[in-house]
């Protein structure tokens, strides 16, 4: 093996050895970034974990002796909502400052930090504040310049009443059809439904009219819309994925949306409340089931609303949307509660508790003062049914009376605008199918027993404390009853099952003003004003005969509308009137007046809708015979192929060929005459 | 009216037809036709059978391989024409055989086969002078096939659902189309022209053209399995007159029990016969007051 040579030393390697140093005078040009990269890139950024970061104030400020504990107090309360990754206590002239920083593993858990500990009171002279660090960035951030927000432009809707001021008084409906591909509105002519607007896909469930007939809603998967105006333009949208209730105001500023989807513990999404004016969200709740819908409450005024849930009502104010007096009613074993429709009062009931009877309440808010209380005895069950103005409740209760099996009704009747609010008893003999009251009247119809003797009865309640039963009819095909909403005339219906049997009473006198059909019937509605009622058989209960018809209040049947695929006739509601009691007196006085116009102006509309239709068929036999005669025509040109078709025999006519004919001769005896020829 | 009820058939009528004199009324499965010495019937039995009148004695079969929907003679009343359904790997077709050459009959070999790959025909009649043939289809589509060529000459799509019945004016120049799309049609039989329309609720099984007044008879109802839906009571199910240029009902007449499956006009206009699901075929004369009556115009 040959001794390794030191090749510097060998002569052979004379060159000069290739130098690798830079040149004297070469500047580096290359930038840090090119060389470093991926290393830099990991240099921490200032901004780096600044979202997870809290600032804490209205720390006790001690000195270093008493440091160490109050680090662990510290600790032990923060430590609750994450882990504390770095801790800073700055301090100054020997005690710390009085505010502390603390860093979390990750932002979520520093945002929890924020909303649990602040206002967590640590002793009487402490109350910790907690805010993201990033927060104060912001509000240091504001801009000094104050910058006029920009002017939205104002969106004109045109006229929101325009169809109040048809000159002919006609009110409108909404009808979904084509089993929800179309849906269209109408306004109602006795002689033929007038379209004033019709869209298809307009809402992809069903729709519903705001509680003045202001807005119609319609269902959409991302949330829903709202429409008005004259043209039906698209007034407001909020969004509330998977939406499938809503419900609104009163006083038509507030919508309230259900999705059975979106609900997270921190952002309560499943019910919405929206100011409809502005298209605001106003507040979110929780909501674990829709079974009852509404599940929020209205006064009639808008002012509050309410829910109930286990043991509790809560009663929140608008438009703050916070709980009135910040905190809910607790009312241990609450079962149902409403609203008064005519004041602040909520009436609810409690049943039994060990040796405390149930009770009925009516309490008065804003003041929360208990106005009446009624305790009822061994009770089943109750309901509640307001008389429209809020002049009456009746509460429906079923109770099991000491010692029988039985199930025995009883109708209490709280008269409210009376003093002290007295309470009547009716008691009924028999199961109760359905209860009505006059809408502004002091009337109420009950339709009891079991099919299929089934009778209706007519109460008054009357001013001298005594409720007398009107009348009563049996033998009634009826499961429900939709009385006016101007009163006195009502529709007794049997709905779905009982194959659509109708009554037109008048309850003034009680009497059944006709009795008709519509077979199959699901719906009945009544026009605002109480001049006509819709009777329909919805696809969506039945699959054929889809149709809606039109009554008068007094059952005549004016129109059949068969729409395919008929589902929902809705008709939009009229704001309440501006007309005084007494300019609406002296309106009725001079009623003979204005109804000779009307007439007059009825027999020129119908004398021209015959004219129109007598026209129209005009026409249309002009078109026919024309068609005919030249189809005659070519008939008659081919006459010469048909007879050749069928051998020269001419069948044109049953008694064009003779041969056919056989001709028979008849005698029968016509008349007999018997002439005297004179004595012979 | 007072109507005479014939019951002779156990099952549900599919088809009644007068002859031309008006004096025999056939009921049965298929198409007996305007030549008063032959019948000409076709079944779901898969066979077309030819049938002389007066003794009842079957003249010809013919065997097919899926059931006869439909079938006619030409004006001639030498050429027959029937459709076979689309069953069983079969395709729907419509074959023509000439009755003057008894080989075709023998040999069960049509002059002309027209297969009709897509929707099958569900009725067929002939045009006025035996040049065409109009069909319906299951798809709601009209065609006329060329009786020569067997080319289709014209074709339109007015209804959106199956057509159940076709019958012609007592003229030959119009037909009356009856679909299960709840409405009828009247078109011209040259141009295939869309004329009139009349629209119902339930789905219209027959329709049949007045020879002497401008009415059209419609009779329909629902199909047979949702009967349990409709109204239980008795005689619901009617046949209906609309005025044939106004479009417009003007009378109903009740008594089946059961979905109306064929109308039809006595030749000179005086009655009108039914068939329905329930078995019954109903004749009605009408009263004078039908032919006086006036739609105000």
């Amino acid at each position: 093996m040959q001794d390794t040579v030191d090749i510097m030393d060998d002569a052979e390697y004379e060159e000069e050895e290739p130098s690798f140093s830079d040149p004297e005078d070469f500047e580096d040009d290359i930038e840090d970034e090119e060389f470093l990269d991926d290393i830099l890139r990991e240099k921490p950024l200032e901004a780096d974990g600044i979202d997870s970061v809290v600032v804490v104030d209205n720390v006790p400020q001690v000195g270093p002796e008493r440091l160490e504990k109050l680090k662990n107090v510290i600790h032990k309360i923060f430590s609750k909502f994450g882990k504390i990754t770095t801790e800073f206590y700055p301090d100054a002239d020997g005690l710390t400052k009085g505010y502390i920083f603390l860093e979390y593993a990750a932002p979520t858990q520093a945002l929890e930090a924020v909303k649990n500990a602040d206002g967590y009171k640590l002793d009487k002279q402490h109350t910790f504040r907690v805010n993201l660090f990033t927060d104060f960035d912001k509000y240091m951030n504001i801009s000094d310049e104050w910058e006029t927000p920009e002017k939205q432009p104002f969106k004109d809707f045109g006229n929101m009443r325009h169809w109040i001021e048809d000159p002919d008084c006609r009110d409108q409906y909404s009808v979904i059809y084509e089993a929800g591909e179309r849906t269209a509105i109408f306004s109602n002519d006795a002689k033929e439904p007038i379209t004033a607007e019709e869209r298809a896909r307009w809402t992809e469930t069903y729709v519903r009219w705001s509680p003045k007939g202001t807005y119609l809603a319609t269902f959409h998967q991302r949330g829903i819309a709202l429409w008005g105006g004259e043209k039906f333009k698209q007034i407001q949208r909020f969004s509330h994925q998977g939406v499938s209730l809503i419900d609104f105001s009163p006083c038509e500023r507030y919508v309230v949306t259900f999705s059975p989807l979106m609900d997270t513990k921190e952002d309560p999404q499943a019910i919405i409340i929206w100011d409809i004016l502005t298209g605001q969200k106003k507040r979110g709740f929780h909501c674990e089931s829709s079974a009852h819908w509404p599940i929020f409450k209205w006064s009639h005024d808008g002012k509050f609303f309410a829910r109930m849930t286990i043991d509790t009502l809560s009663i929140y104010e608008t438009p703050s949307m916070g709980l009135l007096d910040k905190k809910s009613l607790k009312i241990n074993g609450i079962k149902d509660f409403s609203w008064s429709p005519g004041d602040n009062i909520i009436a609810f009931w409690v049943p039994e508790d060990k040796d405390i009877p149930a009770r009925v309440t009516l309490m008065q808010l804003p003041s929360r003062q208990e106005i009446r209380v009624r305790n009822l005895f061994n009770v089943v069950d109750c309901k509640l049914h307001w008389q429209r103005n809020g002049d009456y409740l009746c509460v429906k209760v079923d109770r099991t009376p000491k010692g029988t099996q039985g199930v025995v009704t009883n109708f209490e009747i709280f008269r409210m605008r009376e003093k002290q609010v007295p309470v009547d008893v009716v008691e009924m003999k028999e199961s109760i199918i359905a209860f009505a009251w006059e809408p502004n009247g002091s009337k109420f119809a009950v339709l009891h027993g079991e099919t299929p003797r089934i009778s209706v009865s007519f109460y008054h309640v009357k001013n001298n404390g005594k409720i007398d039963l009107q009348k009563m009819f049996d033998k009634q095909q009826a499961n429900s009853i939709f009385w006016s909403p101007q009163g006195q005339f009502l529709v007794l219906a049997g709905l779905r099952s009982m194959n659509g049997a109708l009554a037109f009473v008048d309850t003034s006198d009680c009497t059944m003003m006709n009795i008709a059909e519509h077979y199959m019937a699901s719906d009945v509605e009544w026009d605002p004003t109480g001049r006509y009622v819709v009777t329909s058989v919805s696809w969506w209960s039945h699959k054929v005969d889809n149709a809606y018809w039109l009554w008068t209040f007094q059952g005549r049947l004016l129109q059949k509308n068969n729409k395919d695929r008929f589902c929902q006739l809705l008709w939009r509601p009229r704001p309440p009137t501006l007309l005084s009691v007494d300019q609406i007196k002296l309106i009725k006085k001079d009623l003979k007046k204005y109804s000779k116009i009307f007439e007059q102006k009825d027999r020129l509309s119908q004398s021209k809708a015959s004219k129109e239709l007598v026209d129209k068929r005009r026409a249309m036999m002009e078109e026919y015979r024309s068609y005919r005669e030249k189809a005659q025509q070519t008939y008659q040109e081919q006459k010469s192929l048909r007879l050749e078709l069928r051998g020269g025999v001419d069948t044109d006519e049953l008694d064009s060929n003779v041969d056919d004919w056989e001709e028979e001769t008849i005698e029968f005896f016509i008349n007999e005459e018997i002439i005297p020829l004179g004595d012979l | 009216m007072k109507p005479i009820l014939l019951q002779g058939h156990e099952r549900s009528i599919t088809q009644i037809k007068y002859n031309r004199e008006g004096d025999l009324l056939f009921s049965v499965a298929k198409d007996p036709v305007r030549d008063t010495k032959n019948v000409l019937t076709g079944s779901a039995d898969n066979s077309c059978r030819l049938w002389d009148c007066q003794t009842g004695k079957q003249l010809a079969l013919l065997n097919t391989s899926s059931a006869v929907r439909t079938c006619g003679f030409d004006f001639s009343g030498n050429i027959i024409m029937f459709s076979t359904d689309k069953q069983m790997g079969y395709q729907c077709f419509l074959n023509f055989f000439d009755l003057r050459d008894p080989q075709q009959i023998d040999d069960n070999q049509p002059y002309l086969t027209i297969p009709c790959s897509e929707h099958k025909i569900t009725s067929a009649v002939w045009g006025p002078l035996g040049e065409f043939v109009i069909a319906g289809h299951e798809n709601g589509e009209i065609n006329q096939f060329s009786a020569k060529s067997g080319e289709v000459l014209k074709k339109v799509k007015e209804h959106s659902r199956q057509i159940n019945d076709i019958q012609t004016s007592v003229d030959l120049t119009m037909f009356i189309t009856a679909s299960k799309d709840n409405s009828a049609k009247l078109f011209d039989s040259a141009s295939l022209d869309h004329i009139k329309t009349f629209k119902t609720e339930r789905p219209v099984n027959s329709a049949a053209i007045s020879p002497i007044m401008d009415h059209v008879v419609m009779g329909g109802g629902q199909e047979a399995m949702e009967v349990t839906t409709t109204s239980t009571r008795i005689g619901k199910f009617e046949a209906r007159f609309f005025h044939a240029a106004y479009e417009e009902e003007f009378g109903r007449v009740k008594g089946h029990f059961g979905p109306i499956n064929c109308v039809a006009f006595h030749p000179d206009g005086k009655s009108y016969s039914s068939g329905g699901e329930d078995g019954y075929t109903r004749i009605h004369y009408f009263d004078p007051q039908y032919f006086d009556f006036e739609l105000e115009a």
